[in-house]
């Protein structure tokens, strides 16, 4: 059964967009209406929920309020708020209400799709086994796959890959990657990143996956079209 | 006549000027009066020293001394006995008359005399010549004199009246100085009490105009939100209809088509966010803080990759820190702008770079510098003045379409962050490359 996620939206053709693409995700979505709606759903059962998205501008009470509320309750459900003004303010309220991530209207389907299963997975225990295209990587067993070929990858090729991994689809600089792969403050060029990189480009051929080089910048992992 | 300082000068210069022109020939009379009663004094004196001998003094009866002409004829019973014909009857003694002899105007006299032991009446007349000339030379002084005069009072009153009205000419040279979108009132409280309550209308305007403007600019801004939410729902509605149409060729098109309209909608919509948020007139100043361009530009490198992506564009970056006062929003706009821009006109293959940094060595400002360069087909020198003005777009470009508002809010936003915009060629002189040029951090 996939995760549960609550959407709190006034507009009906938004609404039926969003739960037609998270149906498609294999994602179970309840629909609330306004605030008060949605207010009463968590008051019932706010742990049900993997994820609650949410729109600011709502009838009755607004999506603040409704963030509000589930934090004085006590209640840690992740809260991806959907607003159509990028004003600084609504952003810094909104976050300090206690929602964990702001989307701006209009947004692409996989940003999404992406930024709901950040928050599921930054909420819930992290992910011991990732996987893209043919790609598997096993945190339990410190194995790694493509298909069913064993993957042979170094440590620093590991944290690197895993890093990238978990950020499938996003641009991360080499900085981004030095400091996750490295917790403790060794000291690593950006060059040696660049070296990693390449080594696991050779190993990562046929596995699905392609690492886009963003120069100057960094890179991103993306699943290659089949 | 619609000019306050020539009304002014009329007003003051002609009364004035009248006045004194008055005077000036009162002056003449008073003056001239005194001066023809010496001339007849001297000519009374003439006539009684020839009294004393009144038959010598007729050789000869007509003399000419001192440029004058001088008869003297003694006559008894209206009879002459010795001098000049024809003179005028005797008037009373100590009486001086006019007359004309010869054709010329003479003034004459008479005294009593005793010729050959008989009473007698001698006359004496005398040309005016000297009279005349003295009246022209005092006519021509007091001319003189009044026209200097008058023209030095009119310059007076010139400067005094420019004097005056400097506290008009300050106005409106202020005024002048403001660009279009400077709707600051008035200072009122250095102005005379004449213009204050002009200044106080002119504000109330002003303030009337800002707030429509105000108005306007809100209604924009929710308008452009408004719009977001119908738009979010199209595209997702309509990325799922892709999904499921994939094989269907034509319903993808269609939806492909359908997509970018929306695409374009939602970049229309977003650029008259920016513009309503970049107008000049907004006192923006109050969020300006220190940004940092590497960062800014990090943060937006996600969505730059992903419509890099989209059309097979090698997009690259070179950033150094580099910090900037300003408002980080506007930035953000200004950097989507440059990149979309780029990112729009580049070609499928085509490379784009964006780079910020301190200024180079020697750049006129010594603050940071934010750059977008692309290989496109550039932009011939000719037309970059007019690429920032709005809704001019250049060349009908395949397939790239734009709503000619990218680059004005990047000028927009620029100006109000002081900084300039310089758009030159791109590396090897392909392509186009903008550079923004912040002024130094304040300390």
């Amino acid at each position: 059964m996939g995760m549960r996620v609550l959407l709190v939206e006034d507009d009906a053709v938004l609404a039926d967009g969003v739960l037609r693409v998270l149906q498609a995700q294999g994602m179970q979505v309840e629909h609330a209406r306004d605030g008060l709606q949605a207010d009463a759903r968590l008051l019932d059962d706010a742990f049900a929920y993997a994820v609650v998205v949410l729109d600011i501008g709502l009838p009755g009470i607004d999506g603040f309020e409704v963030v509000r509320r589930l934090r004085a309750r006590g209640a840690a459900t992740p809260v991806l708020l959907l607003t159509a003004r990028d004003a600084v303010e609504d952003r810094v309220h909104g976050l300090e209400t206690g929602a964990d991530d702001y989307l701006v209207k209009p947004f692409a389907t996989p940003e999404l799709v992406a930024r709901i299963r950040a928050l599921a997975r930054r909420h819930a225990a992290p992910a011991t086994r990732l996987a893209l295209g043919h790609l598997i990587l096993d945190g339990d067993t410190r194995r790694a796959h493509i298909g069913a070929r064993p993957l042979d990858l170094s440590v620093r090729e590991w944290a690197v890959l895993e890093y990238l991994l978990r950020n499938a689809g996003r641009v991360v600089s080499k900085q981004q990657i030095i400091d996750a792969i490295l917790p403790w403050g060794d000291d690593l060029s950006l060059n040696a990143v660049e070296v990693y990189v390449s080594r696991l480009r050779l190993k990562l051929i046929g596995a699905g996956v392609a690492i886009r080089t963003i120069r100057g910048f960094g890179y991103m992992l993306e699943a290659q079209a089949a | 006549m619609s000019s306050i300082r020539l009304r002014l000068l009329a007003w003051l210069a002609g009364p004035i000027v009248f006045v004194n022109l008055a005077a000036a020939a009162l002056a003449y009379l008073l003056a001239w009066a005194p001066a023809g009663l010496a001339f007849d004094a001297a000519l009374q004196e003439a006539a009684r020293a020839a009294a004393r001998d009144p038959l010598a003094a007729t050789h000869p009866a007509r003399r000419a001394d001192g440029g004058e002409l001088t008869w003297v004829a003694v006559r008894a019973g209206g009879r002459v006995l010795a001098g000049a014909p024809g003179l005028p009857p005797a008037l009373p003694e100590g009486a001086v008359g006019d007359a004309m002899l010869d054709g010329e105007p003479v003034r004459h006299t008479s005294v009593r005399a005793v010729a050959d032991g008989q009473p007698a009446v001698l006359t004496l007349a005398r040309t005016v010549r000297q009279r005349r000339q003295v009246r022209a030379a005092m006519l021509r002084g007091l001319v003189l004199l009044e026209s200097v005069c008058s023209l030095a009072l009119v310059g007076l009153i010139w400067v005094s009246v420019t004097n005056g009205l400097a506290p008009l000419a300050r106005l409106r040279a202020s005024l002048d100085r403001r660009d279009s979108v400077n709707l600051a009132p008035l200072p009122e409280q250095d102005m005379g009490h004449e213009l204050q309550p002009v200044a106080a209308a002119f504000n109330a305007l002003l303030e009337r105009i800002a707030g429509a403007s105000r108005a306007q600019r809100e209604f924009q801004a929710n308008v452009a939100h408004q719009l977001r939410t119908p738009l979010a729902g199209a595209r997702l509605q309509l990325e799922w209809l892709a999904e499921r149409h994939r094989g269907d060729s034509d319903t993808a098109a269609a939806v492909t088509r359908l997509l970018a309209t929306n695409e374009r909608l939602t970049r229309e919509t977003n650029q008259l966010l920016a513009l309503a948020r970049a107008e000049p007139s907004q006192p923006g100043r109050a969020r300006f803080a220190p940004v940092d361009l590497a960062r800014l530009v990090g943060d937006g490198v996600q969505s730059f990759v992903e419509r890099a992506a989209a059309r097979d564009i090698d997009l690259g970056f070179a950033l150094a820190p580099a910090t900037v006062d300003g408002d980080v929003f506007l930035l953000r706009d200004l950097l989507d702008n440059l990149v979309d821009n780029a990112l729009r006109y580049t070609p499928q293959g085509g490379s784009v770079t964006v780079r910020c940094g301190a200024a180079a060595a020697g750049a006129p400002a010594a603050g940071a510098m934010l750059e977008v360069e692309d290989d496109g087909p550039g932009i011939p020198p000719a037309e970059r003045a007019r690429v920032f003005e709005r809704f001019v777009r250049l060349a009908p470009d395949g397939g790239a379409t734009g709503s000619g508002l990218g680059l004005a809010i990047v000028r927009d936003i620029a100006r109000l962050h002081g900084a300039r915009v310089e758009l030159g060629d791109g590396a090897g002189g392909k392509g186009a490359r903008f550079t923004v040029h912040f002024p130094a951090l304040r300390t």
